[in-house]
């Protein structure tokens, strides 16, 4: 019965995966990230998924005062801050977030305030989209360990093969 | 000696086996590559960790640019590579690639998520031997272990590049090599219009950036001037050879707007100097053939115009000394006249130092650009040619500087150097003075010379070159009366005389006379626009010229055989080998730095002395053709042996001039 409940949350966590990846939420990257979880961190992808919803909310926080709260923005410091989401979002794999961040930066060097800020909302709405389901995701892993008792190193990894 | 000797290798040897501890590791190699990552993003900084820790990488990480930086500081030699992010909010990651690039000489790999063209640009321009874009692939990492080993690889496969000899090589460096290609044509244009220019600038400052050719328009270049090869030199030899690091170099140079690549590719090709000078001998073996071929090739220039002389001589195929006697060949006159003027100042501002500097100063301004590319070329002639010749040709001048220029500004240190062998120079020197400003003293030498033929030798070592000088003309007219080539020569050099400043002209073009002293008229021409400047400096040229005219005479007395000639060359050289011995007492750790100048511009002199035959007249090239080619050979044979001394005994002089500067 163990077995049974494990390899039932192994299909859902495919099924949210294969998901995000039909929605463009996700991309190989995050394949790249779970194939670099091994024996020395077990839980590599849910660390960096972790380091990467923590920084990235700090950046939307400052893009987001940047883009409100000034009347004159700094495109500079919009592009810089955007160019790490762009590069960290990409690294997971957060495809759709990176793609907005694009949108984003190119409407800031258009000077599209409006623009920028539409893309702005879009970009929180991906972020809570994809933290949710990431958050969905490892929750179900998390169960999966609990339920086999054992941890396979990179279960997820197994499935692709 | 065998420091001297020795320490090139050394140099190039220690970059071979760090190279060789990765290949010792055979499979293992990439593996434990130690890996500073730099990143603001801690996102990618864990991940890029974990696919550097998969690679079976050893990792460091850092968030901060500075703290990087000065992580790099505190453990130098304790990374192999660094992969830094580009936008930092601490530093600018092409600001940390820049100062890693000067201070560490470590391979340096940008990232960012920024993939657009200009980004990249930005990264390739500021030396970034990678730029990654951002999502990083695990596949990207592996085989980032290639950065390091061709950074390595590039340093000894130039210096092996540079050591062969072969013609073909030559050829093809010349032409297929951008750099020299490059200089070539800077050197073409810059030529006509940097030889006024260009003294304008060494007066202001160091050289720095030459902005005075069009062609240098688009990327500034560092002209390595005189003065601030001196100061690189002197840097070296501060630091030791082997332990100097561009960085070093040029915080001790101090110079505003030289940069860490500018000293980084100078200090590889000195060590390619050095390294020549040391293997020299060896590579001598087959120089004949190249020769040659090179020889053979100068008739073809004759047709050809200013701009293309001096576009072969920049690629190497031409040798600087050639080019002067070019010069003044096609242009007759004023070619030479327009030549001594830069000499001239060259000796003034230059007084104090020693005779390779004032060469180069020469070179230089005939050149323009090729200055740059010296050193390759150098490098080149040097391998070619025997140094011997040349080394004592420089020692004739700086003795002979020292004496006249001597006084004004640097005489101790010279005084120093020459006391071994100047001991009874002094008395010489004077005499040389003398006949310099009355400019009768070739009669007056000739006769006081005449009574000893062995004397060349010393001569040529001892600073009282032009008592020395005539000597062994004297000797070789006495012997060689029957020659009219040589009668033609001394007649030619009483005329000469009277006038200091054509009298490197009239040098000239005796020398062109006789047709055996083809070299003579190299070293006639080169001497020539030095001469004119100072008294004292027209003494170094007639030094020069004496020495050629040894060297030439020899042959005349030797029935004009090459064979005679060799053995004169030998006396010489020997005489030159016991003097250095002297002489490198003094300093043999500045002697390895400075081996590296003289021995290039020994080159040039070498080269000068080979071609110059073509140079000179067309019709005394005709003549000298076969006898020319004949006579490279046999110096170049001879100077295996000899111009390991020669290099020592020069170095000492230019490092006594850079301490007293």
């Amino acid at each position: 019965m163990l077995g049974l409940e494990s390899y039932r949350l192994v299909a859902d966590m495919n099924r949210l995966l294969a998901l995000l990846f039909h929605q463009g939420v996700l991309d190989e990257q995050f394949l790249q990230l779970q194939q670099l979880q091994d024996e020395s961190s077990p839980n590599f992808v849910s660390e960096v998924v972790n380091i990467y919803f923590n920084e990235s909310e700090k950046l939307l926080r400052n893009l987001r005062t940047l883009l409100m709260d000034r009347e004159q923005w700094e495109y500079k410091r919009v592009g810089v801050h955007l160019n790490q989401l762009i590069g960290s979002s990409s690294s997971i794999g957060a495809n759709r977030i990176r793609n907005v961040c694009v949108a984003l930066r190119a409407a800031s060097e258009q000077n599209n305030r409006l623009g920028c800020l539409r893309a702005l909302d879009v970009l929180e709405h991906e972020y809570c989209y994809l933290k949710n389901k990431l958050h969905e995701f490892f929750h179900i892993e998390q169960q999966r360990v609990l339920a086999a008792g054992i941890r396979y190193p990179n279960p997820m990894q197994q499935q692709q093969q | 000696m065998a420091t001297l000797q020795k320490l090139p290798y050394v140099s190039s040897c220690s970059t071979a086996s760090s190279y060789g501890v990765h290949s010792d590791k055979g499979d293992m190699f990439p593996a434990g590559l130690r890996v500073l990552v730099v990143d603001d993003d801690f996102t990618c900084l864990r991940i890029v960790e974990q696919m550097l820790r998969r690679c079976s990488y050893l990792a460091t990480t850092c968030s901060q640019a500075t703290a990087a930086l000065n992580l790099l500081r505190e453990k130098k030699g304790c990374f192999d590579l660094v992969l830094s992010d580009v936008h930092m909010p601490d530093m600018d990651g092409f600001k940390l690639l820049e100062l890693v690039g000067l201070e560490m000489d470590l391979p340096v790999i940008m990232m960012s998520a920024d993939g657009r063209t200009s980004a990249v640009m930005r990264g390739i321009k500021h030396g970034a031997c990678d730029y990654l874009i951002k999502p990083i692939r695990e596949e990207e990492l592996k085989n980032i272990w290639q950065h390091v080993v061709r950074k390595k690889w590039n340093e000894t496969k130039e210096q092996e590049n540079s050591s062969s000899l072969d013609e073909s090589d030559r050829h093809r460096r010349g032409t297929d090599d951008v750099e020299y290609a490059s200089s070539a044509n800077e050197g073409s244009e810059g030529i006509l219009k940097a030889q006024k220019k260009r003294r304008d600038v060494k007066e202001e400052d160091d050289g720095e950036f030459d902005n005075d050719d069009p062609s240098a328009s688009k990327k500034p270049r560092v002209v390595w001037s005189v003065e601030l090869h001196q100061q690189f030199v002197s840097a070296v030899n501060q630091l030791g050879i082997e332990k100097a690091v561009p960085k070093r170099i040029l915080e001790l140079m101090n110079v505003p707007g030289l940069t860490r690549e500018n000293v980084a590719s100078h200090l590889q090709k000195f060590r390619l100097y050095l390294k020549r000078l040391s293997g020299v001998s060896q590579q001598q073996i087959g120089l004949p053939n190249s020769f040659c071929g090179h020889i053979e090739q100068n008739p073809k220039l004759g047709p050809l115009e200013r701009f293309d002389f001096q576009a072969l001589a920049a690629s190497g195929q031409i040798p600087p000394q050639t080019l002067v006697a070019l010069h003044a060949e096609l242009l007759g006159q004023p070619a030479g006249n327009v030549v001594l003027p830069a000499i001239h100042q060259q000796f003034l501002l230059q007084g104090s130092r020693q005779g390779q500097e004032s060469v180069r100063g020469d070179v230089g301004v005939a050149y323009g650009q090729p200055l740059i590319k010296c050193p390759s070329n150098i490098s080149k002639q040097f391998t070619q040619e025997s140094p011997e010749d040349v080394n004592s040709n420089f020692k004739t001048w700086s003795s002979n500087s020292l004496g006249s220029i001597g006084p004004s500004s640097n005489l101790t240190g010279l005084a120093s150097q020459n006391g071994n062998t100047l001991m009874g120079v002094m008395q010489n020197q004077q005499q040389l003075q003398r006949m310099l400003q009355e400019q009768q003293h070739k009669q007056s030498v000739v006769q006081e010379s005449t009574p000893s033929i062995n004397v060349q030798p010393s001569c040529l070592v001892v600073p009282a070159q032009p008592p020395s000088f005539q000597v062994v003309n004297r000797p070789s007219i006495s012997q060689s009366c029957s020659f009219p080539g040589a009668e033609a020569i001394f007649s030619s050099a009483d005329v000469t005389t009277p006038q200091p400043n054509n009298s490197i002209f009239a040098v000239g073009q005796m020398l062109g006379v006789n047709h055996k002293t083809a070299k003579i008229l190299d070293g006639y021409s080169v001497a020539g626009p030095v001469s004119p400047s100072v008294s004292s400096c027209s003494g170094i040229a007639e030094n020069n010229a004496l020495r050629r005219v040894q060297n030439s005479a020899p042959e005349f007395n030797a029935s004009r055989q090459v064979p005679v000639l060799f053995r004169d060359m030998n006396d010489c050289q020997g005489s030159y080998s016991e003097k250095s011995s002297h002489v490198l007492d003094h300093g043999t750790l500045r002697n390895i730095g400075f081996v590296g100048k003289e021995a290039c511009i020994p080159s040039r002199f070498a080269v000068d002395e080979v071609e110059a035959p073509i140079s000179c007249n067309g019709s005394t090239y005709r003549e000298n053709g076969k006898k020319v080619k004949q006579e490279p050979n046999l110096d170049f044979i001879e100077s295996v042996n000899m111009s390991n001394p020669m290099m020592q005994y020069f170095s000492p002089n230019d490092v006594m001039s850079v301490f007293s500067e």
